[in-house]
């Protein structure tokens, strides 16, 4: 195969999306060496040369200079190595797919149907696409778009009748997976059986401390709106003066959960010698794995599940680190008992995953979910709490950045996470970029465990996390 | 002939007042000035009047879709209907009825019907109510089903009989048999019973059949009966055997009827000629009174449809009024 | 607040209303049940035990037993409600409408507007819908779909013992003719009802029952339950779920749809009726033409297929939408690229 590659619309820092071709500085044909100026690219804020990389041919042009501005990642020209024929170009062409979804979602290899620029140039051979083999039923306009971009439409799940595939599940299958922005959960407003309100706007009424009761609503069947709250909310350029009022506490004594928690942690935090090791992993491909997996394989796993996986994996290969101190001896333990923090009606409880280390994903998720069901219903036996080689304690769905945990003895480690955050990182070719992070803090009994030992086990748990098909191994 | 002069020019004047309302629309419908299906009672008058004669405003009825008549002897206002056909917003029913729809809760009018056999059960609701109100000084309040040879067949209305007869609710199952259901005949279409009132009948109710062209026999039908569901023996049906003298709607050809039997009918069967002639043979009423009575209701028709050409016209608002109460 | 079931909130409502209004009467097959045989009057007490003991309190006049005769028992509602009375009619199954359709869809819906604003037409009609019992294609229908889109009803859809309270009382109070759908699988479930003699919900009011930012799933009745379960179990992966109960589908709360669609962008509407012309086409509509601009995915719908409803057990729950239908439309609309 001669070497033949794309050059397409470069992407410069983060807030670029088209650029313009402004001028070619050689003709379609032409040879070029490395470091030879190869066009003028026009963004937004300023001109680019672009240099050639390597030595070649500036085989096919697509683009031509002056035209509109293209998507970052369209595909502009074809460069190749000397002697490379046109139907090896077309073909290349054809089966050429952008990676920027910006490119795809202006319709695939768009630029590859552009004219040709120079009046001496061959005359374009139209676009080679191959020809869609298949007994699914699809739509014109989608069976185009498959063609042109060489998808291969046997996964897709056509919503139509017989399972027919229409252009929005091509076009669909050509994006990158999304990661969509989650809000999360947030309190249900109860609702007074007086008063008739949107839920947007009791919501409203809740956050700004505004009761509605007698207000008149201007809704529809004198529903209180959402703008009949936001004209009671007081305006803020004229904050009442500020008045002590009377704050006396509501005693609560603590309940037997409370009391158990309340002696064993003062317990722990008083006569373990804690130390604690803070650490971070990537979680870009973890997360992405996760939306595959859970999407193909119908799993229900959560981050958290992932993370038992990994810690329990962890452990296994780190035996030193999966111990319990029992007075003046330690016990290992070859399999991996990984307690979980729940918060519960009750208050904390720390239900356990029985050898995670020997479970895959999807029966940990399974086994998860059932002992976080349990917990909130208050119905967890004893047998569900005792014991455990380890605990991981998550509060990153508080969005929590990072935090030390208190060692529940008599387990000698307790993992504490944090929220995933988007951090600025350095990308591998220079320049920035943003990944997701992890934020990983052990705290350590330094009894059983020795400084060198909790960091190894801490390094190879990043590994995992950060290269996770091995959690399915 | 027990009724006294003031009630002999009652009923003549309601029944005259039917049919020229009638008669008229007949031929104003032609000038395609009215909108819709019109179904004409023309011929029928004596049922009408002869049974709503004995009503007052807290007996109910429910009519059929050739129910001018009835909204006429219930009491309903002959401009305010004359408007409604018309589509006036100033009509009965705001436009939103027209002829099949016409209403008027407070003269105990429960609607006009364009569904055949709808009524029926609806009447025994009333009925019902009545029932659950109990008897007054004159005995309970009684629902009165107007129906057609047509309606007979309807299996809303055996239903309605039926419940009728095991909740003894006061209810009068009044058929007028006009020979025709539609386009079809009586004798084709009613199987094997030979008349109506034997079918109720069946459903374990007494039943009378009268005249129907026949003013005094409805009439005294009608207080025979009345005095029976009043006094609480249950629901009845009448049937009353009557002619139509138009089609089935205006504009149908009628090629169903025999040779000269519209003139047949109109000769012998006219229940207006027929009191005519009744009250004058016996002297109550003379020919010159009558005449003037008709030059009254003539009048009356002439204005009523003057009044509905100058209404008002509803507007594209009104469309979303009267859905709901509140919604 | 009292601990009572979804049945008897309906009883104990009616029961209240009999007392408090001579006016309100009740008919039905069998409301009294055992009339004319040997076991007398009360013998079944209605089969729901929905009408359990009004016959003894109120007597023949108020609470009429009737023969099989659903088209007569609507038209005798209608004809009661046109008479000053209000009527609270019972049809044993809502698949019954189908013998009694024309008094439902073209007398009671037609008459205020027909006849001008001039009738006033109080009655209400309840009916025991909805599957899960293995009753089969005739037994088990959600009718919703049919009695929503009739303009002159009202359609109400209560999910819990303390709506069922608050609207039925609403709805034997209300001028206009209303049809009350009593989901079969909740008769049995219990929960808090308020004391008030007064407690009543306006119609046209939807409830949130879960809030979220990332998805809003619309349901009634009995699938609220799953919508709610499948919000829940989500939540653990902070996934979260704007749960509406629509409580009336007609007057429908537009606005509490369009609120929530508006900050999450992502719409699933969870029905019982088959798919086709239905109340989740009707409301996925809505919002593609009143917030085509905020939606991120396609509005999708979870509900049965364009089938009858089958008999088998393996059937029915494969045709009946689930927790795990609706978790899985939650994950597909996230999905959307």
């Amino acid at each position: 195969m001669p070497d033949i590659r794309p050059f397409c619309m470069p992407k410069w820092g983060i807030e670029m999306t088209e650029g313009t071709l402004a001028e070619w500085k050689l003709e379609e044909g032409s040879a070029f060496s490395r470091g030879q100026l190869l066009c003028l690219i026009e963004t937004a804020k300023i001109t680019n040369e672009v240099e050639a990389e390597w030595d070649g041919v500036l085989a096919r042009v697509l683009v031509p200079a002056g035209g509109d501005a293209q998507p970052v990642g369209a595909l502009l020209a074809v460069l190749a190595e000397p002697g490379t024929s046109a139907a090896e170009i077309d073909a290349f062409i054809a089966a050429f797919r952008p990676a920027e979804a910006s490119a795809a979602a202006r319709g695939g290899a768009a630029p590859a149907a552009a004219p040709a620029p120079a009046a001496q140039a061959p005359a374009p051979q139209p676009p080679v696409t191959k020809p869609l083999l298949t007994n699914r039923a699809i739509s014109p306009e989608a069976r185009k778009l498959a063609e042109a971009t060489g998808l291969d439409i046997e996964p897709i799940t056509g919503p139509g009748r017989d399972g027919r595939i229409t252009l929005q599940d091509v076009q669909q299958a050509l994006r990158a997976p999304a990661i969509p922005a989650l809000h999360g959960t947030l309190a249900v407003v109860e609702e007074d059986a007086k008063v008739f309100a949107s839920p947007l706007a009791r919501r409203l009424a809740a956050q700004h401390g505004i009761s509605l009761v007698g207000v008149k609503g201007s809704g529809p069947r004198g529903r209180i709106a959402k703008a009949d709250v936001l004209a009671l909310i007081p305006a803020p350029a004229a904050p009442a003066p500020f008045a002590l009022v009377p704050n006396p506490p509501v005693v609560a004594p603590f309940d037997r959960v409370r009391k158990v928690v309340a002696q064993r942690l003062t317990q722990a935090k008083q006569q373990i010698p804690h130390f604690y090791l803070r650490s971070s992993a990537r979680l870009d491909e973890l997360l992405a794995l996760r939306k595959t997996a859970n999407l193909v394989l119908g799993s229900k796993a959560t981050i958290n599940d992932y993370l038992v996986r990994a810690t329990a994996l962890a452990l296994a290969q780190h035996p030193d680190v999966n111990v319990q101190v029992h007075g003046e001896s330690v016990h290992r333990f070859a399999h991996a008992d990984i307690a979980i923090a729940v918060a519960s009606p009750k208050g904390l409880v720390t239900p356990i995953v029985r050898q995670a280390d020997r479970q895959p994903i999807a029966a940990i998720a399974t086994a998860t979910r059932a002992l976080i069901d349990k917990a909130q219903a208050g119905k967890l036996a004893f047998e569900d709490m005792d014991g455990g080689t380890f605990s991981i304690s998550n509060l990153g769905m508080f969005g929590v950045e990072e935090f030390a945990a208190i060692i529940n003895p008599p387990q000698a480690a307790i993992l504490a996470v944090g929220a995933a955050a988007r951090t600025p990182c350095e990308l591998p070719g220079g320049g920035v970029g943003f990944e997701t992070r992890l934020a990983l803090t052990l705290s350590v009994d330094h009894r059983a465990i020795d400084g060198a030992a909790g960091a190894a086990f801490l390094a190879t748990l990043k590994d995992l996390l950060e290269t996770p098909e091995r959690l399915f191994a | 002939m027990q009724l006294s002069r003031e009630a002999l020019l009652n009923a003549y004047r309601a029944m005259k007042t039917i049919r020229e309302f009638e008669e008229r629309l007949h031929v104003e419908i032609q000038t395609g000035e009215i909108a819709g299906f019109t179904h004409l009672y023309c011929g029928q008058e004596a049922v009408a009047v002869g049974v709503c004669a004995h009503l007052g405003t807290q007996d109910r009825i429910v009519s059929t879709h050739r129910g001018h008549g009835h909204c006429l002897a219930k009491g309903c206002d002959v401009e305010g209907m004359m408007k409604e056909i018309w589509g006036s917003r100033e009509g009965l029913c705001k436009g939103k009825g027209g002829s099949m729809h016409i209403a008027d809760a407070d003269k105990g009018m429960l609607g006009a019907n364009g569904i055949v056999g709808a009524g029926a059960p609806i009447a025994v609701g009333a009925a019902l109510a009545s029932r659950a109100d109990g008897p007054g000084p004159d005995g309970l309040n009684v629902a009165i089903a107007f129906s057609g040879d047509g309606a007979c067949n309807q299996g809303t209305t055996f239903e309605a009989m039926n419940l009728a007869v095991v909740t003894q609710a006061p209810c009068i199952f009044v058929f007028e048999n006009n020979h025709y259901s539609e386009h079809t005949g009586f004798s084709y279409a009613v199987g094997t019973a030979q008349d109506i009132a034997s079918r109720a009948q069946a459903f374990g109710m007494k039943a009378w059949r009268a005249d129907g062209t026949d003013f005094f026999a409805v009439h005294d039908t009608m207080r025979e009966v009345l005095a029976h569901v009043r006094a609480g023996g249950g629901p009845v049906a009448v049937e009353f055997d009557t002619e139509r003298f138009f089609g089935h709607f205006e504009g149908d050809p009628q090629r169903y009827r025999g040779p000269g039997e519209l003139d047949r009918i109109r000769a012998e069967r006219d229940c207006l000629k027929r009191f005519r002639a009744a009250v004058t043979a016996a002297g109550l009423l003379d020919h010159a009174e009558i005449d003037t009575l008709d030059t009254e209701v003539l009048d009356a028709i002439e204005a009523a449809v003057a009044a509905a050409r100058a209404a008002a016209r509803p507007t594209a608002e009104d469309v979303l009024a009267d859905v709901y109460i509140s919604y | 607040m009292t601990k009572m079931m979804y049945r008897d909130a309906v009883l104990s409502t009616i029961m209240e209303e009999m007392a408090r209004d001579p006016d309100v009467v009740v008919l039905g097959e069998d409301v009294v049940g055992g009339m004319g045989t040997a076991g007398g009057p009360e013998a079944i007490g209605g089969i729901w035990s929905t009408s359990t003991g009004l016959y003894d309190r109120f007597g023949p006049t108020r609470v009429i037993d009737t023969p099989i005769s659903e088209s007569a028992i609507i038209g005798a509602a209608a004809g009661l409600a046109l008479s000053g009375k209000r009527p609270v009619a019972e049809l044993m199954f809502a698949d019954f409408i189908g013998v009694c359709l024309d008094q439902l869809w073209n007398q009671i819906a037609k008459f205020r507007y027909m006849f001008g604003g001039k009738t006033r037409c109080p009655a209400v009609i309840r009916m025991a819908y909805g599957a899960g019992f293995n009753a089969a294609a005739q037994h088990s229908q959600s009718v919703h779909q049919i009695l929503t889109g009739m303009p002159g009803l009202k359609v109400v859809m209560p999910a819990t013992p303390a709506d069922v309270k608050g609207l039925l009382r609403t709805a034997i109070r209300d001028d206009d003719p209303v049809i009350f759908l009593e989901h079969k699988a909740l008769y049995a479930t219990s929960g808090e009802v308020p004391d008030d003699p007064d407690f009543m919900i306006p119609f046209g009011h939807a409830r949130l029952t879960r809030a979220g930012g990332d998805v809003t799933i619309v349901s009634t009745g009995l699938l609220l339950g799953m919508c709610e379960a499948a919000a829940d179990r989500l939540a653990a992966e902070g996934i979260g779920c704007d749960v509406i109960d629509l409580r009336t589908t007609s007057p429908l709360d537009e606005e509490a749809i369009l609120d929530s669609v508006e900050v999450t962008g992502r719409l699933i509407v969870v029905d019982e009726a088959p798919p086709r012309c239905g109340l989740a086409a009707d409301l996925r509509a809505l919002v593609a033409e009143k917030a085509f601009s905020s939606l991120k995915a396609p509005p999708l719908q979870v509900t049965p297929p364009h089938t009858p409803i089958p008999f088998a057990r393996e059937l029915e729950s494969a045709y009946l939408p689930s927790i795990d239908k609706i978790e899985d439309a939650v994950r597909r609309v996230l999905a959307w690229r």
